[in-house]
């Protein structure tokens, strides 16, 4: 559905220091400095997968995301999405897509969401009956009854959000690309949000990517994912293998009736030993071993075996890289 | 392409109503500048005071008809990135304008004409006798007219890709105007040098040339030129137009995450 093959975005920056004398300076002499933002990017994405994009802020997953949906001109590479070259800006192509920006609202501010629908209903071209059942379906999945018909401005994000996606799928696009769809959601509105992307992609085989810098939004969502940094690729594959890769242990939590005199060193790295409890960061392979010899030996309350926090592998991966992947 | 006109002028209907006190003193406060330079005149000259009544009150009319506000608009939506919106849609973003300008365009009709009509029962001077085929030219006129001014003001706004803050260069354009459109004065009040000039220029043909047909100021000749010039500039409006749309979205930044 999506191939990209060495992609590159360079911009060129006007450069100025700061400072009043800077600025007059910069009247008539202007600096111009080149920032490659991508950097020879390739990938595949299938119909129907969910691929999260991560990287830090200002590692190019917006940029990357712009390039897909036409937004912005390649400075070299390839990029076609359903067959078509995304910049050249063909209907078709429009029609197929969406992309939804968790930061530039595309429902018209002052009025309500039903109005921007729409809108969109006759910019797409959908005939009646799809516009009632996409509509009924996503008022449905969504929430929005009680939304439709109060002014855009007068929504919270959350609802606001809930709106643009639905504005994003009444012509059912192929393919939908999120640049941070959850940003600012509180908690139980990003699980709402996520819920609903999740069934949205089952249901209707949507190839979706996304860019998010919440790790619940990836781990939730996402099996494969990218991750950039610096413009550049540094992995594509299956979020457990990363997770093995970057973290080859597991936590293990035990609660012992009695806290055991033992060498803790000798299971593995100790986190913790408190009232009772013992943590413990144990290699994966010696995790089932070393589980099941607490409980032979020791009378264990209980037991608990946890994968490291995603935030923590990622940020081991933004920051040593992984460029055998 | 009808029914997508139908949906954006329901919508910008709409919104005009969100919008009814903000509408309505952008109305009346486009009205100040033309009465003051009214009474300038009228002062200076008064045996001609009919004359410049009639005259202005035209000025106010068509300004209105002919005013263009998309380069704000533009200039504002890119540098923030929402125009961004807009171009990943099936429909070309200058649709959304030409909708939004019809809408505030017929309203502006519907206060204006009546009002124009009840003034014309009480003051001599805004009565006017036109011919039929004078009425449809002075109509083809205006339209141009607001062409020329939409085009200009959208090509500006276009610029915004180049330049932030792009309403700085069309403010200049707008100053120009001023004078060679027969805003400040009827043209046939400039130094003949200006005068001139103004004729193959597009000021004039965005408010002055259609008030010159009503007033019968435009002989035949003047206003098969007229019409032909203004004919000739819309195209090259158009052409720049596309021109710059192509080229801006390569330059594209769409900014903001």
């Amino acid at each position: 559905m999506i191939h990209v093959k060495h992609l590159h975005k360079s911009f060129r920056v006007h450069a100025r220091q700061a400072g009043w004398l800077e600025a007059v300076r910069s009247l008539w002499r202007r600096e111009y400095r080149v920032v490659e933002a991508v950097k020879d990017i390739s990938f595949t994405i299938e119909k129907g997968e969910i691929v999260g994009f991560l990287g830090p802020n200002g590692a190019g997953k917006t940029t990357t995301m712009k390039m897909l949906a036409g937004l912005l001109h390649p400075t070299s590479g390839e990029i076609t999405v359903g067959g078509f070259v995304p910049f050249e800006q063909k209907a078709e192509f429009k029609k197929m897509m969406s992309l939804v920006m968790g930061q530039k609202s595309q429902l018209i501010w002052d009025i309500p969401p039903m109005e921007t629908f729409l809108v969109n209903k006759a910019i797409y071209e959908i005939d009646d009956r799809m516009f009632r059942e996409t509509l009924d379906e996503l008022v449905e999945l969504l929430e929005l009854a009680p939304l439709l018909d109060k002014p855009t401005r007068s929504l919270s994000l959350g609802q606001r959000m809930r709106c643009e996606l639905a504005a994003a799928l009444l012509h059912r696009p192929q393919v939908l690309f999120l640049d941070e769809p959850t940003i600012g959601l509180d908690v139980h509105t990003q699980e709402k949000v996520r819920r609903f992307i999740v069934d949205y992609n089952r249901e209707h085989e949507t190839t979706i990517l996304l860019t998010s810098h919440y790790m619940g939004d990836v781990t939730a969502l996402c099996d494969r994912v990218m991750i950039i940094n610096y413009g550049k690729l540094i992995y594509d594959g299956e979020l457990t293998v990363l997770t093995e890769k970057l973290a080859p242990y597991k936590r293990l939590e035990v609660r012992f009736a009695k806290v055991p005199d033992v060498r803790w060193e000798d299971y593995g790295e100790v986190v913790e030993i408190e009232d009772g409890n013992v943590a413990l960061r144990v290699a994966r392979e010696k995790v089932a071993e070393v589980s099941a010899h607490f409980l032979q030996h020791f009378h264990v309350h209980d037991i608990n075996i946890q994968d490291p926090p995603m935030e923590e592998v990622i940020t081991r991966a933004f920051q040593e890289g992984l460029h055998d992947s | 392409m009808i029914r997508k006109y139908i949906a954006l002028l329901r919508m910008k209907y709409i919104e005009m109503l969100a919008y009814r006190l903000a509408t309505l003193v952008w109305m009346t406060g486009a009205i100040v500048q033309p009465l003051i330079t009214m009474a300038v005149w009228m002062n200076i000259d008064p045996s001609q005071s009919d004359a410049f009544l009639f005259y202005f009150m035209a000025v106010i009319f068509v300004e209105r008809m002919t005013s263009a506000w998309d380069v704000w608009e533009l200039d504002r939506e890119i540098r923030e990135g929402t125009f961004s919106n807009y171009i990943i849609r099936p429909l070309h973003p200058i649709h959304w304008a030409i909708a939004e300008n019809v809408v505030y365009k017929v309203l502006f009709v519907a206060i204006l004409a009546p009002i124009w009509a009840i003034a014309a029962l009480f003051v001599p001077a805004l009565r006017f006798d036109v011919t039929g085929g004078q009425a449809l030219l002075f109509l083809a006129a205006v339209l141009l007219g607001a062409a020329l001014r939409f085009l200009l003001s959208y090509i500006c706004g276009l610029l915004g890709f180049w330049i932030t803050k792009v309403t700085a260069v069309y403010g200049v354009l707008e100053a120009i105007s001023l004078f060679l459109s027969g805003r400040i004065a009827p043209l046939s009040m400039l130094p003949p040098m200006l005068q001139q000039w103004s004729v193959f220029l597009p000021f004039r043909y965005m408010i002055g040339f259609p008030i010159d047909i009503v007033t019968g100021a435009a002989n035949g000749h003047d206003m098969l030129q007229g019409f032909a010039i203004a004919s000739i500039w819309v195209a090259v409006f158009i052409i720049a137009l596309r021109w710059i749309w192509i080229a801006g979205l390569k330059k594209n930044q769409a900014v903001g995450g």
